[in-house]
């Protein structure tokens, strides 16, 4: 083997020095617990309703992790807008979720008399029935349906991205393994059992 | 300003930081040398600055990248990107063309991918074996033995495979594989596609004194501990230890000056922070600014002894620019839906990888295009960040709800991406030029680029698209994106895989190169090129390591020639 191993440096080290090192101290413990509220970029009061609303219906709490809006997410989604608006120099994402947001009360209030964030929640998913599966909708909802994969993909890129979201999937990396020995043995079982076409 | 001079003359003048500028600045100094380095960019010191084990929900925007980080917002390039403020290059009409610069100790060597292929016997003399672009004036017997003390100074891990052109090394063990890519080889065994272990300059054991990797998977964040390569913390930092070598930071270096004898004698810069003009001086002037940025040097050193800029008498200097090709292809495999959880992070990149199988389905005449590429991997439970399950709906179908969140965890880890890495032949279309009409913010005229693929590169595109569409279908998997022939098969932007290399090539011939087979310029023998940019070919293998043997083969004839009194 080319190179020599130096015995000065041992795995021992090597982990306490990461483990020391100020890096490590930023995640989210290191933050201030008297954060400022967020301050509101892209959506006025009453979208920011229909956003928490829809944000819910997408990724609500279940036995494992709370719902997207107790995630931060819409708060993630409007920042997100002024961010890409700002990179890209053009508005046209935030004006696409906008105009999704208006069809949805305007369907409320034609189908229900009420505003999306509103009506009652056999309603809303009513509404999402028809949206939410791309490939089934109705050819006159399919601009809407489009407006909902957007929706969607952030909502739950900000969910899953969020601590919660990590912890729930959950993704255990970003961190020293003093090891490391491939993939786990139980895991390859079952691999090699599907690819055998016995799993 | 006031122009003002340093009184001191170095034996060696380095401009740039990087692999290039890093390797020969290592050699001199510990050969004795005395070195002055000058880095256009920031000191940076990974200990300290380097953003491992960050969390993307920490960081704005989820760590998304952007124009001015584009490839997020913990990479370690602090200051560069494709588009530098106050640094502009500009295109020749229709032409499509990137040029990535990282403004900083060490250059793009602190957020680079590792891998650290070696080019074979049939890359240095593609002109023999398929009469296109062009041979080198060295063969790979006079290269091996530096891509040897490259591999043990930088340390690189990699296995035996004596595959044809595809030379082992002197490697440490590989990491073994993730489950993916376990899946992914099968694929790749019923095609008959070699898929073996990758080779990346990352420490899988203790070496030279540097730690082992401890596999968070987040290389291209610079890592604290220097268990990867990168030229701050293998080549430099070692080579000031001898007191040799002197670094000059913030120093945007402007032109080569010229004595009256037709040498070199230093190097004029810009001392950034305070806009003052300086000349550092050298018995031997070595440029490493890396390729195009050489180039442009090579042109701005213009001169009544040099009309056309130092070393240009065949005015091939910024001639025969090329980058990589790379085409991609995303696909879902359902064999990975809902496994046990794992931490799948390993090292910073692939543990496998495909290296070009089809060289004598090329020798016989079978192919359609010329030259080979390798397929780069990717997949797996991943960091979770800005864009995590984006068209969820491909493979869903679409929902919402407790089913979606619950069918979202099952299909996590289960895409895979294929990337191919090809090489681009040399042609008259693609070069750099300086920009008679347009500076930059330190007054220095900048380069436009001109750049055309051609039908090997695009052609080798269209394979690369069937290829990895065939692995995933063959893996039982679905395509997620892919690309035909509306977009040249998905055929990447000039400069967009940073791979530029060509722009004063080497040969036997000062009519015909720019350098001769030492890097030294065949008009300035004390002048001499240890970036990419004496490459005549751009084989599919990444240019790091070459660039790092190339250099190292230099230095050694630098300080042979200056103990001999030649230079």
């Amino acid at each position: 083997m080319p190179g020599k191993s130096s015995p000065r440096v041992s795995r021992r080290t090597i982990l306490q020095t990461i483990a020391s090192a100020p890096i490590v101290a930023t995640g989210a413990s290191a933050q201030s617990p008297a954060k400022p509220p967020y301050q509101r970029k892209v959506f006025d009061a009453h979208q920011w309703q229909a956003v928490e609303v829809l944000c819910d219906l997408i990724i609500p709490a279940d036995e494992r992790s709370a719902s997207a809006s107790k995630a931060g997410v819409p708060e993630f989604i409007d920042d997100w807008l002024d961010f890409r608006a700002r990179e890209e120099g053009t508005d046209l994402l935030t004006a696409e979720i906008l105009g999704g947001l208006t069809w949805l009360d305007q369907e409320a209030v034609r189908l229900f008399g009420k505003d999306f964030a509103g009506a009652a929640a056999a309603q809303q998913t009513q509404i999402l029935d028809r949206i939410a599966w791309p490939a089934k909708a109705a050819p006159e909802d399919r601009r809407w349906a489009s407006f909902f994969n957007r929706f969607r993909d952030l909502t739950v890129s900000g969910f899953f991205s969020s601590q919660a979201g990590v912890a729930d999937l959950p993704y255990l990396g970003n961190k020293a393994v003093a090891e490391w020995k491939g993939c786990d043995p139980a895991v390859w079982a079952i691999l090699e059992k599907r690819l055998s076409g016995k799993g | 300003m006031q122009a003002s001079t340093s009184p001191k003359t170095y034996d060696v003048v380095i401009v740039g930081s990087g692999a290039g500028g890093g390797v020969a600045a290592h050699v001199l100094a510990l050969a004795g040398a005395k070195v002055c380095m000058l880095e256009a960019g920031a000191w940076y010191d990974q200990a300290k600055q380097s953003d491992m084990f960050k969390w993307p929900y920490n960081a704005p925007h989820r760590a998304a990248g952007t124009r001015a980080k584009p490839f997020g917002y913990y990479d370690a390039t602090l200051e560069g990107g494709w588009e530098v403020p106050g640094e502009p290059y500009t295109k020749a009409r229709g032409t499509d063309f990137m040029w990535y610069r990282a403004r900083m100790l060490g250059g793009r060597t602190n957020h680079y991918g590792r891998i650290s292929l070696r080019m074979g016997p049939y890359d240095f003399k593609p002109y023999s074996r398929d009469g296109k672009g062009f041979d080198w004036p060295i063969a790979y017997e006079d290269l091996a033995p530096y891509y040897d003390k490259a591999e043990e100074l930088i340390g690189v891990f990699g296995s035996a495979e004596g595959l044809e052109n595809t030379p082992d090394g002197k490697f440490l063990p590989p990491p073994a594989p993730r489950g993916y890519e376990r899946v992914i080889q099968r694929a790749c065994q019923r095609l008959h596609i070699p898929c073996v272990p990758s080779r990346l300059a990352i420490l899988t054991k203790a070496h030279n004194g540097r730690p082992p990797c401890h596999y968070c998977g987040e290389c291209g964040r610079a890592c604290a501990v220097n268990a990867n390569f990168n030229s701050p913390g293998v080549h430099i930092l070692p080579a000031m230890k001898t007191g040799n070598l002197e670094v000059r930071t913030g120093a945007m270096a402007r032109a080569v000056v010229l004595g009256g004898d037709g040498r070199a004698r230093g190097v004029s810069y810009v001392d950034k922070k305070d806009r003052s003009e300086q000349t550092v001086y050298g018995k031997v002037v070595v440029l490493a600014a890396s390729c195009c940025e050489t180039a442009r040097i090579l042109l701005n050193s213009k001169s009544s002894r040099a009309p056309d800029g130092v070393a240009n008498s065949s005015g091939l200097v910024g001639r025969y620019l090329m980058d990589t090709v790379g085409s991609a292809v995303g696909g879902y495999l359902p064999i990975l839906e809902d496994l046990p959880p794992q931490n799948e992070d390993g090292v910073g990149g692939m543990h496998l990888y495909m290296p070009w199988w089809n060289y004598q389905a090329q020798k016989d005449g079978k192919m359609p295009f010329a030259r080979g590429y390798h397929i780069e991997i990717g997949g797996g439970r991943g960091m979770p960040g800005a864009g995590i399950f984006s068209g969820s709906e491909r493979i869903l179908g679409g929902g919402y709800g407790i089913e979606l969140k619950r069918n979202l965890r099952k299909i996590y880890g289960a895409n895979v991406y294929f990337a191919g890495r090809g090489e681009m032949i040399p042609n008259e279309k693609s070069y750099c030029e300086i920009d008679p009409n347009a500076v930059d913010q330190w007054g220095i005229p900048v380069l436009r680029f001109h750049f055309e693929w051609s039908q090997d590169e695009i052609l080798q595109a269209k394979h690369m698209q069937e290829t990895f569409q065939q692995i995933i279908s063959t893996a039982g998997g679905k395509v997620l994106y892919s690309a035909g022939a509306e977009t040249n098969w998905g055929i990447s932007r000039g400069g967009e895989i940073i791979h530029e290399v060509g722009a004063t090539r080497m040969g036997d011939n000062p009519k015909t190169s720019v350098l001769n087979q030492w890097c030294q310029a065949w008009d300035c023998k004390n002048l001499f090129v240890t970036d990419a940019a004496p490459f005549i070919s751009n084989a599919d293998k990444n240019p790091t390591l070459t660039i790092t043997a190339l250099g190292w083969r230099t230095s050694d004839y630098i300080a042979d020639q200056m103990k001999k009194g030649n230079l």
